[in-house]
């Protein structure tokens, strides 16, 4: 069982993955790039939502494929341990994401807002302007 | 000079049509249209029968998107002034006419009617604040001074008069939450002339205030930072259309 955990030794900047655990973290990034691709057919994501998570996958794959890529990451860093260095990057990732999202939800919220009075203001105006024509019944008599 | 007094009401079924009534009778110059704020009740029909002008929300957008879409069509429908007050029956007619005679006289481009009076002025039946409102008011009334180094008493007052240049900074710039306290600042930044009136408020008819205090402490905390922010807005340029 302890070659199923992988922890970086006390002082030693290299990275050790298992094969195992390599496999298995392509295996995930590949099951959710085929997720991502299911989804676009499927019409339930737009394309240019889904470039980053795209991105992401890849990533993941890299880092399964080059396990000295994360220690790079973390020398780079500065951070002895790679799994702090892995949690950071994702962390960071994540949070950026969310922001984004933020900013897409704060647009279309406005974007709604304007449509909405749009539609009110047309509905308002022909309402007036039927009543300055003398209203409904007046242009039935006609 | 045309002149429009907008309504903002959402689930107002029961006092809109008195409201309207009232505008009607000390405003008889005036064309009144209720912004119906996505009601779920009967507040567009009986403002409808009221012989008022409705424009629909298709859901509810909040007060800033509501009040946003009167200064919209007082803009586009080329109304020299306009002027707003609540549909709940707390905003006196007549105190509105007054706010109006402000601007026709071109005193300021904005009037906002502050419910406060000077101490020894109050009447039996004028407006008496919650706790947790004359905390929020207090608050918002020393930040926005802070902010606009000019003198508010009533921060969140929902009865206004303005003229075209307020319509056209109102109608492309105006917060959807936080219609009241950031559209002083903003006016205030851009230049415009803002002027206070004391007026006398009412309690209100139907409905109940929205505010409990957890809700204040939150608006509050939110009113910060929308005046924090509007502090570093750059001034825009060129709202006159």
């Amino acid at each position: 069982m302890r070659a199923l955990l992988p922890l970086a030794a006390e002082g030693d900047p290299t990275v050790h993955l298992t094969s195992q655990t390599r496999i298995l973290a392509a295996v995930i990034a590949i099951v959710f790039m085929l997720m991502i691709l299911e989804l676009i057919r499927r019409d339930r994501l737009q394309e240019r939502y889904s470039v980053v998570w795209f991105v992401a996958g890849l990533g993941m794959l890299a880092g399964a494929a080059f396990p000295g890529l994360l220690g790079i990451v973390a020398d780079a860093m500065g951070v002895r341990d790679t799994n702090v260095a892995l949690f950071s990057v994702i962390l960071l990732l994540l949070l950026g994401l969310a922001l984004n999202f933020s900013v897409i939800m704060s647009r279309q919220s406005a974007q709604i807002t304007r449509l909405a009075q749009e539609r009110a203001l047309e509905k308002a105006r022909e309402q007036a302007k039927s009543a300055e024509n003398g209203g409904e019944p007046e242009r039935e008599r006609l | 000079m045309r002149t429009l007094v907008f309504i903002p009401a959402w689930n107002e079924a029961d006092s809109v049509a008195s409201v309207i009534a009232g505008v009607r009778e000390y405003m008889p110059e005036a064309d009144v249209l209720v912004v119906d704020d996505g009601s779920t009740d009967e507040t567009a029909a009986r403002a409808g029968e009221a012989g008022a002008v409705v424009a629909s929300l298709p859901f509810n957008e909040g007060l800033g998107a509501a009040l946003q879409t009167g200064y919209l069509y007082a803009l586009r429908e080329g109304y020299d002034f306009c002027a707003h007050l609540d549909a709940d029956g707390q905003h006196p007619p007549d105190e509105v006419a007054r706010l109006l005679e402000e601007v026709r006289a071109d005193r300021a481009d904005l009037v906002i009617g502050s419910r406060y009076r000077e101490p020894g002025e109050a009447k039996s039946d004028d407006y008496r604040p919650t706790l947790s409102r004359r905390i929020g008011t207090s608050v918002f009334r020393f930040a926005l001074t802070l902010a606009t180094r000019q003198r508010f008493t009533d921060t969140t007052s929902g009865m206004r008069a303005a003229n075209r240049r307020v319509m056209a900074l109102f109608s492309e710039n105006y917060s959807p939450d936080f219609a009241e306290i950031e559209s002083l600042q903003l006016a205030v930044r851009q230049g415009l002339r803002v002027e206070e009136v004391p007026v006398r408020m009412l309690e209100r008819v139907g409905g109940s205030s929205f505010l409990t205090p957890l809700r204040s402490a939150f608006f509050i905390f939110k009113g910060m930072i929308v005046l924090l922010v509007g502090q570093f807005r750059p001034r825009k340029a060129g709202t006159e259309q």
